[in-house]
């Protein structure tokens, strides 16, 4: 049944669903497909994006989006950006074996919503939403009630950390050894040793067993014994982990049959030792498997949907996503811990939770020159036009099928890995390679590319009519510019530009970014200095860049694009945010960036078209 | 066909009703028929609606949002300066979505005995319905306020498919004002045709060879219509090709071709064809099925005709955009409707829904609560808010005794006729009310519940009339009702909102003064903002009383009048003696210049100062703060993100002037470089 019709109809239905109810059993079921998988696709769905294909309103910042002329640290500026301010409703997981041509896929959709089970403001105290990537959603038919009643929450590892420490559950912990006691520590474990023993005696003692109820509550009033389940239990107040230490000690001397647990109390702080008393070493083990059964479950609880990330993460399988900078920067976020500062510090603390990542873009890119395929559809019709590479889908059914048809984003994502895998022959690590020239997946993993792509259907692509001619072109040959009249195209600004100074008299390449802002590429190096030298020296003559600068326009280096992205200055016009960092002194600038050139892909279709805003 | 649902004089009609949804028991008195309103029967509501409104007594109204705050020092204080729990409001209104909003209009209906009530709960989304780049359709939810919702039973789909969108008054303006330039723009450039340049830039074999058949395509039909002009003519088939899409069609008389199945790029290549060799052949945008455009190639037989058209068109697109316009303004024509009316508007804590009306419906809030209140005032002559009357008539407060003054426990408390069920023999003293709902259409009803807003509309109306009667404004049979608004009972109470729930204050929208309001009790003792110190950044492990204990060492055991935290990372310190808050900037300055000196090192402030990241200022510098756009969950990155680089900020207040003139005194303590950042940290506030 399964046939190269890539389609939303055919596969509906073959995603299955999770929420909150089902997540449990789900969670068994892809741990063990996971196990058994070669690859792993994913695919997000956050709440916004600023990549901006899917609808006009996102150009209100068209800025803001990852555009040609982002180096890979720029774009991740912007990628954490939306990743801090969005929120992942839908995430899409698909564990899949390639048998050949076949693919076998078992994906599932989680729909999460970050609901604080704990009271701690987590995973989320407030998040954002564009209207237009809601409305987009709601056309696909996207339950949003399911979602927000019946969502699955989960925490960031970071968050975990906190959380446990503030979620007052009692906790096993294990002896540390410590110095030698004080005598003040000597006094209280003193009482605290006879005290002990007198609750013990008195529960030992089997004579007492036939008193009274009154007597039993008078004793419990006296020695302070209570109820651990059906077991008899003891309550020390504690006001140091300290002393928590000294009474683990005294119970360690006392007898085996004790067992100590820590309550901490709702700010986390440790207020109280329970000692639970058990009749035998079976009891005990019983008693130390429900509690440690009890301790997982409310960590679970508190990990919700990043138990799924967890698995993923322990298995070490190569991970397949389109875009990878934007899925796993919100991933990074929500998941691992807040975003570090800088693109490198990122890739090395997501190489220790995800190590081989293959972005679908860098494989598109080893398999064809430089092109534009900017979603999977197109990428796929590419691929159609170009190769044959029959693939063969195959989705074992789920029990509980449904009429629901999202996150088959990820059915894509595998299907078009499955083809490029035919021209690439990846084999993943831990399968022997049969044939020749096959390649490891080290080879790929891990490269991402700043791209401004979503995974939007679009029916009106331009495939394959032209070939895109992009240049590399260092950040030092760049300029903005900004202060120009408003609404002028970037025709008739390069025509105004023409000549008036030496630099603008050879050839030179503009673009505007936004309403406000103009990006010029000299192909003459040392151009950019000459110009913003002049311009500072103010030896520019009286012409009419003179006048053009009385005026108000202005010119800068791309160091301060940079300086825009990193201070995380998002105005709406990119002019108003160049204008807040270049009214500061240059020379605070970091001596180390200035040298700092990065390269970019410039090619001469920039993709923000005016027009289409 | 109209059904009367009577509450308390004819229960018997009401049984049908009851029995399908019966009243529970206490607070949140179901059974009442509220009009579900979404994009499906906005238009037709909006036409009764006006009726209601226009013949009115009073209207209710009530907002549900998407959150609150945005981060959680955010949260309004008790001690917050007017101008600072302005501001607190003013983020809420702007970051957060409205959702519902419920309007209920209510007429003394004096043959009858009773008000006669007709909620309205409308569905709203901020849907971005223009093609204009205009306000961010970007809003933040609150994801407690979300749950809340949820637990009520909101209906998000509903919301998210199905809700009505708006333009502000500005946004409005704004987006015909472009629409017109715009419009001119078209016009002067469509006489100009030897605008930019005409060469056809081929970068790409396939480019050229498009090009060239695209010329011979348009060649073959325009010689086809100039042989056998008005026969329908069809270019020969060639199978496998996009041009057998070329079919004649009619376009304001003249013969025309659809373009269909071209990208952007072909697009781009046709038109420039056409303008480089087909004089008669004109390339035309036609609004089309939602914001597409269709894109037609018409044939005109001479200049005249071809400007004619080219005018046509741009009409036709400047008509069908205005429409468009109009359209989207969408929920704002129920304000609107409000406005102009100028009724008696009735919300319970009302001031934040006043805020989001303002944000939302006429335009960007203003800086200051004083101005805020007027332009409120003009829009809205008459507010009142029942949470107010509650606390402020002493009759009122002898029937509340200490409960709460929240909207369902009042309303049950006050309204037991209509809230509870059984039902209670009619007293004298409760006023009547009756829903009445339209028959036809039922699926549009639902039955209210709490925390819809239209049911809450329905509940703040029905104290509101309560509370007059028990004011003494008689509501009599066969008696006409004189204008509430103007009665002199009714008088003291109106305009007068409470700036937040704990403000202890109230604020006169006729004059834009905020007073104190007289029987509130402050749990703090009153605040003098310019004995307080600003700090944050401070080690976490500092708990009030750490705090407390290292200050007192300083400068003395009762130098510390209070301290509040606003949340672990930020602190509000409060010095009994003025003097002390410069005091301790400039130690606290001394110290981190210094950090190595002995001195520094063993004083009490070092453990204070650890972690080399603890700022510190005055009042003011909170205010800033909070007027920054950003919203970080974390005081301490707030700050960071409003751009602050320094550790500390000192201010001096001459005292002749007071605590409101001040003049900064940073020259020799703060760099060049701090003052721009701050500069601009103002700069991205505005």
């Amino acid at each position: 049944m399964a046939s190269n019709v890539v389609g939303k109809r055919r596969w509906s239905g073959a995603v299955k669903q999770v929420t909150k109810s089902n997540f449990s059993s789900a969670l068994e079921q892809i741990k063990k497909h996971i196990h058994e998988s070669d690859f792993i696709a994913i695919s997000t769905q956050p709440t916004g994006d600023f990549s901006g294909a899917s609808s006009p309103s996102s150009h209100r910042h068209p800025w803001r989006r990852v555009l040609p002329v982002d180096t890979s640290e720029t774009a991740y500026l912007k990628a954490k950006h939306a990743a801090e301010r969005f929120e992942l409703l839908q995430f899409a997981i698909c564990p899949f074996r390639l048998l050949g041509s076949k693919v076998v896929a078992y994906p599932y959709n989680f729909h999460l919503f970050p609901r604080d089970e704990l009271n701690l403001g987590m995973p989320s105290y407030s998040f954002s939403c564009q209207s237009s990537s809601l409305t987009s959603m709601a056309r696909e038919g996207f339950d949003f009630n399911a979602c927000i009643y019946d969502g699955i929450t989960y925490s960031s590892r970071a968050q975990e950390s906190v959380a446990r420490d503030r979620n007052p559950v009692p906790r096993m912990r294990l002896m540390t050894s410590s110095s030698s006691p004080s005598v003040a520590d000597s006094v209280f474990m003193g009482r605290i040793k006879s005290r002990v023993e007198t609750w013990w005696k008195a529960c030992r003692d089997p004579g007492k067993a036939v008193d009274g109820s009154l007597v039993l509550s008078l004793r419990k009033l006296i020695l302070g014994g209570e109820l651990y389940g059906s077991r008899p239990c003891l309550g020390i107040d504690v006001s140091s982990d300290h002393q928590v230490q000294l009474v683990l000690k005294v119970v360690g001397q006392i007898c085996d049959d004790l067992v100590p647990l820590i309550v901490p109390d709702k700010q986390g702080e440790i207020k109280t030792v329970r000692l639970i008393l058990t009749s035998s070493e079976d009891d005990k083990n019983l008693l130390l498997t429900e509690i440690q059964s009890l301790e997982e479950e409310e960590d679970l609880k508190v990990r919700g949907f990043r138990e799924v990330l967890d698995v993923i993460s322990r298995s070490h399988k190569p991970i397949i996503g389109y875009n990878c900078l934007h899925d796993f920067t919100f991933i990074h976020s929500k998941f691992i811990a807040p975003l570090p500062p800088s693109m490198a510090e990122f890739m090395c603390s997501l190489r220790l939770a995800f190590c081989e990542i293959l972005d679908i873009i860098h494989l598109l890119k080893e398999v064809g020159p430089l092109r534009k395929a900017n979603n999977v559809p197109a990428a796929l019709s590419y691929l159609r036009r170009q190769f044959f590479t029959p693939v063969e889908l195959e989705i074992p059914p789920q029990v509980d099928s449904n009429d629901k048809n999202h996150g088959h984003n990820v059915l894509q994502i595998a299907y078009l890995f499955a083809k490029l895998n035919n021209l690439l022959k990846i084999v993943p690590d831990h399968q022997p390679a049969l044939e020749q020239d096959t390649r490891q997946v080290k080879d790929f993993a891990n490269i991402f590319y700043p791209c401004s792509t979503t995974l939007q259907d679009s029916d009106d692509e331009d495939i394959g009519s032209q070939a895109e001619k992009s240049k590399k072109f260092g950040t030092d040959n760049v300029v903005l510019l900004w202060g120009f009249r408003a609404g002028i195209s970037a025709a008739g600004l390069k025509r105004q530009l023409h000549g008036i100074h030496s630099v603008f008299s050879e050839n030179f390449e503009l673009q505007l970014v936004d309403r406000t802002c103009a990006i010029v590429i000299f192909h003459v190096p040392g151009s950019v200095e000459n110009l913003l030298e002049d311009m500072r020296s103010g030896s520019i003559g009286s012409g009419s860049l003179k006048e053009m600068m009385s005026d108000g326009l202005k010119v800068t280096g791309y160091e301060a694009y940079k300086k825009v992205c990193r201070m995380g200055l998002w105005e709406a016009d990119l002019a108003e945010s160049l204008e807040m960092v270049s009214s500061e002194q240059t020379d605070d600038l970091p001596s180390n960036c200035k040298n700092d050139t990065s390269e970019i892909y410039w090619s001469s279709e920039l993709m923000i078209n005016l027009n289409d805003i | 066909m109209r059904k009367q649902w009577l509450l308390c004089v004819l229960p018997k009609t009401l049984t049908l009703a009851r029995r399908s949804h019966p009243f529970s028991s206490s607070s949140s008195g179901g059974g009442v028929a509220v009009k579900k309103v979404t994009k499906a029967n906005f238009e037709s509501t909006l036409e009764d609606l006006r009726t209601r409104v226009r013949e009115a007594d009073f209207v209710a109204i009530d907002l549900e949002m998407t959150g609150v705050t945005s981060a959680p020092w955010r949260e309004c204080f008790e001690f917050d300066r007017s101008d600072v729990r302005y501001l607190k409001v003013k983020d809420s209104a702007e970051k957060f979505a409205v959702v519902q909003f419920g309007v209920c209009p209510f007429r003394w209906d004096s043959s009858r005995g009773s008000f006669l009530a007709y909620p309205h709960n409308f569905f709203v989304f901020p849907r971005k319905e223009l093609p204009l780049d205009g306000p961010a359709y970007e809003f933040l939810c609150q994801t407690t306020s979300m749950n809340f919702l949820a637990k009520y039973q909101f209906d998000f789909n509903a919301c998210i498919h199905e809700g009505i969108s708006y333009l502000s008054r500005a946004q409005e303006a704004e987006a015909l004002s472009k629409l017109s330039s715009a419009y001119e723009n078209e016009l002067t450039n469509s006489t100009n045709t030897s605008q930019e340049n005409l060469e056809i830039p081929i970068v790409s074999t396939a480019d050229l060879l498009f090009t060239e058949r695209i010329k011979n395509r348009f060649h073959e039909w325009r010689n086809g219509i100039m042989k056998n002009s008005c026969t329908d003519h069809y270019l020969k088939e060639e199978p496998g090709c996009v041009m057998s899409q070329f079919q004649t069609v009619f376009f304001k008389m003249r013969p025309a071709v659809e373009l269909n199945g071209f990208n952007s790029h072909q697009m781009k290549l046709i038109q420039l064809v056409l303008r480089k060799h087909f004089e008669d052949l004109v390339f035309i945008r036609t609004p089309g099925e939602e914001v597409v455009f269709e894109k037609k190639v018409v044939y005109t037989d001479s200049e005249e005709d071809k400007a004619l058209l080219m005018r046509e068109v741009l009409e036709d697109l400047h008509r069908s955009k205005e429409a468009r316009v109009r359209s989207a303004v969408g929920l704002r024509h129920v304000i609107d409707c409000l406005v102009s009316e100028q009724k008696l508007i009735v919300g319970h804590n009302c001031f934040l829904d006043i805020a989001h009306v303002y944000s939302k419906f006429f335009g960007p809030l203003p800086s200051s609560i004083m101005e805020f209140a007027l332009s409120v005032h003009e829009n809205f002559p008459n507010i009142v808010d029942t949470k107010h009357l509650l606390n402020s008539s002493h009759a009122l407060q002898y029937l509340m005794k200490k409960s709460s003054k929240s909207l369902s426990s009042a309303f049950s408390l006050l309204c037991p006729e209509i809230s509870s069920y059984p039902m209670k023999s009619a007293h004298a003293s409760y006023v009547k009310f009756e829903v009445q709902a339209d028959e036809a259409g039922s699926s549009n009803w639902t039955s209210g519940a709490k925390h819809e807003a239209g049911f809450d509309a329905f509940m703040t109306g029905c104290l509101f009339a309560q509370e007059c009667a028990h004011l003494g404004i008689k509501f009599d049979l066969s008696s006409p009702l004189t204008n509430l608004a103007t009665n002199e009972k009714l008088k003291g109470y109106i305009n007068l909102l409470y700036p937040s729930w704990n403000s202890g204050t109230v604020i006169d929208l006729t004059t834009g003064i905020e007073k104190p309001e007289s029987n509130y009790k402050r749990k703090y003792p009153t605040v003098l903002f310019s004995n307080i110190v600003l700090l944050w950044g401070f080690p976490s492990k500092f708990k009030p009383k750490d705090l407390k204990d290292c200050i007192s060492k300083v400068f003395g055991a009762s130098s510390v009048t209070s301290i509040f935290f606003l949340d672990y990372t930020a602190a509000l310190v409060q010095f009994s003696k003025k003097e002390f808050v410069n005091d301790f900037l400039m130690l606290k300055d001394t110290l981190e210049r210094n950090p190595d000196d002995p001195i520094s090192v063993l004083n009490p402030l070092a453990g204070l100062l650890e972690g080399d990241n603890t700022r510190a200022a005055d009042y003011d510098t909170y205010k800033t703060i909070c007027s920054s756009s950003a919203s970080k969950v974390l005081f301490a990155d707030q700050a960071e993100a409003a751009g602050i680089r320094w550790k500390t900020l000192f201010s001096s207040h001459s005292p002749e002037a007071g605590s409101s003139a001040e003049t900064r005194l940073h020259s020799h303590h703060v760099s060049c470089e701090d003052i721009i950042d701050t500069l601009y940290a103002a700069r991205s506030v505005s």
